[in-house]
């Protein structure tokens, strides 16, 4: 593979790429591994049983991670729709959808560990708590915005339509979180946040900050990845396209 | 207690699995897509 | 200021008029959303204290099911004869397209509730305390389903997958509105305590936060979606 640096307006004259990988991401992904291995090693070995919730902070520890980087890719989504709409350039079309899908993954990825963590804790998966049925209700919002992503259009309509729903679906973040917190606030019930001992000390917090750093660093890595797949995709449909255009001219000139 | 461990186990396999997959399966798409876009259109934004 | 409200009438009185041809609202939906009514009854115990408990909840779900069937039958019926392009090029003001558009569904909307109230007053023996309450509730519930539907009825309007898109859309993100309407209506009927303020307070915003949304979306959505 060459090694080649992220190309911003190079000279032609350097290598191509091949796949999506480049000095930037190799860093990147490096330092992800380590803070993934540090995560680990504070939130299974070093950190002690929360007084609490015991054993069962160590999957909080992958909770909050994922729930924040979900939250923040849907924030960028939403920028990028406003962007795009603006700007109407295809970088913010295609930043937008990337984050989008990285955010539905790492969404489902929480509600699953706030399974577990129910299971253990409570007996069962699930439990209409505020954080589960927030969680839920947005991942079918923006599983919307995939779904509509995946229908077959030219780039500005396909990219209209995912910033308009991107843009709808994010006001109705805060909405549903309060309209949930009301509802499953009043019964006191079981939550998965409010047992957490706020007096989280010593290695219990460094793994929670290692957990979030690592988290921040594999999303941005992914978001990379994800946007460059994205790019190549759109290239190759163009020249997929000029290819069948030339061969029909082919065709026309030899029959 | 140790009934815990089981589900913590299950919890980061599934996370850190979760997420290893899908960066597997999105580098190997990035490759396959580079061998088929011609080499000028690689270089991206 | 006062030609942009002849714009929005007349997208409402042309949306209205549509609606007494094609009598979607009241013709096919209506039926369905009694129909829905009985199939509770039948489904839970009416002699129990379930079906009065259960009201606000089986009255909202049913009143989003029907807003569906009436975005689906109308934003089909014009993206067929073409008249979304029409409006697009017709030079009237995208977001008063949407704001009459919304008007006429918020019209059509409130006459099938009145209607549903009427049965389950008749059907469910409740009584209706809380006039007020209800009736805010309802309206503020009202115009965030229609500001919402606009939007995702008019996107979804030129897809050969809509109907099944559209619910799949609309109905996740009308999660909230459901929830606090039937908290609100709770309330109203007597069924819980506490102010239903919040609630009516949660759904304007709601209602407000799209109608904003869509007025400013409605351009690139007419134009490009």
């Amino acid at each position: 593979m060459t090694n080649t640096t992220t190309p911003r307006g190079d000279a032609p004259s350097a290598p191509a790429p091949v796949g999506t990988g480049s000095t930037g991401t190799r860093v990147l992904g490096a330092v992800a591994l380590v803070l993934v291995a540090l995560t680990a090693l504070y939130g299974l070995v070093i950190s002690p049983p929360d007084r609490q919730l015991g054993e069962t902070i160590r999957i909080i520890y992958m909770h909050v991670p994922t729930v924040s980087v979900a939250y923040i890719a849907f924030i960028i989504t939403a920028v990028s729709s406003a962007m795009y709409l603006w700007k109407r350039t295809e970088f913010w079309d295609l930043l937008g959808a990337s984050s989008a899908e990285l955010g539905v993954l790492f969404f489902a990825l929480t509600i699953l560990e706030g399974a577990l963590w129910g299971k253990t804790t409570w007996g069962t998966f699930w439990e209409w708590e505020p954080r589960l049925t927030t969680s839920a209700v947005l991942l079918l919002v923006y599983i919307g915005y995939l779904a509509v992503r995946a229908i077959p259009a030219d780039a500005r309509t396909r990219a209209t339509r995912s910033a308009i729903i991107g843009l709808v679906a994010v006001v109705n973040i805060p909405i549903v979180h309060k309209a949930v917190d009301w509802w499953r606030g009043l019964h006191q019930g079981r939550t998965v946040m409010s047992t957490i001992d706020p007096e989280m000390g010593g290695s219990q917090l460094v793994a929670m900050y290692l957990a979030l750093l690592a988290g921040l660093i594999v999303f941005v890595w992914l978001l990379i990845h994800r946007f460059r797949v994205a790019f190549l995709a759109e290239r190759a449909a163009d020249s997929g396209l000029e290819h069948a255009i030339e061969q029909r001219r082919v065709e026309g000139a030899t029959s | 207690m140790t009934e815990a461990w089981w589900y913590i186990v299950a919890a980061w396999g599934a996370t850190l699995g979760g997420v290893g997959i899908y960066a597997t399966l999105l580098l190997r798409k990035g490759r396959r897509l580079s061998r088929v876009v011609p080499p000028e259109d690689r270089r991206w934004m | 200021m006062a030609d942009y409200l002849a714009q929005i009438r007349l997208v409402l009185v042309k949306d209205l008029r549509l609606e007494l041809r094609s009598r979607i609202a009241l013709g096919q939906v209506l039926p369905f959303a009694v129909l829905v009514l009985f199939l509770f009854a039948f489904a839970l115990d009416p002699d129990g204290d379930v079906l009065e408990v259960a009201t606000p909840g089986l009255f909202w779900v049913t009143v989003l099911f029907s807003a569906v069937l009436i975005l689906q039958r109308t934003f089909a019926l014009e993206a067929d004869d073409g008249v979304l392009d029409a409006l697009r090029l017709s030079g009237l003001a995208p977001s008063a397209i949407f704001l009459g558009k919304v008007s006429a569904l918020v019209v059509q909307l409130l006459v099938l509730e009145a209607v549903l109230a009427v049965g389950v007053a008749v059907l469910y023996d409740v009584t209706f305390s809380g006039i007020g309450l209800l009736v805010l509730v309802a309206l503020s519930a009202t115009v965030g389903i229609a500001a919402s539907g606009a939007i995702y009825g008019a996107l979804s309007a030129r897809l050969k997958s809509r109907d099944t898109l559209l619910p799949v859309l609309l109905l996740p993100l009308l999660a909230p509105v459901l929830i606090s309407a039937t908290r609100g209506f709770e309330i109203g009927l007597r069924h819980e305590a506490g102010g239903g303020w919040s609630w009516i307070g949660l759904l304007s915003v709601f209602a407000l936060a799209y109608l904003a949304l869509g007025a400013v979306l409605f351009r690139p959505l007419l134009e490009d979606a």
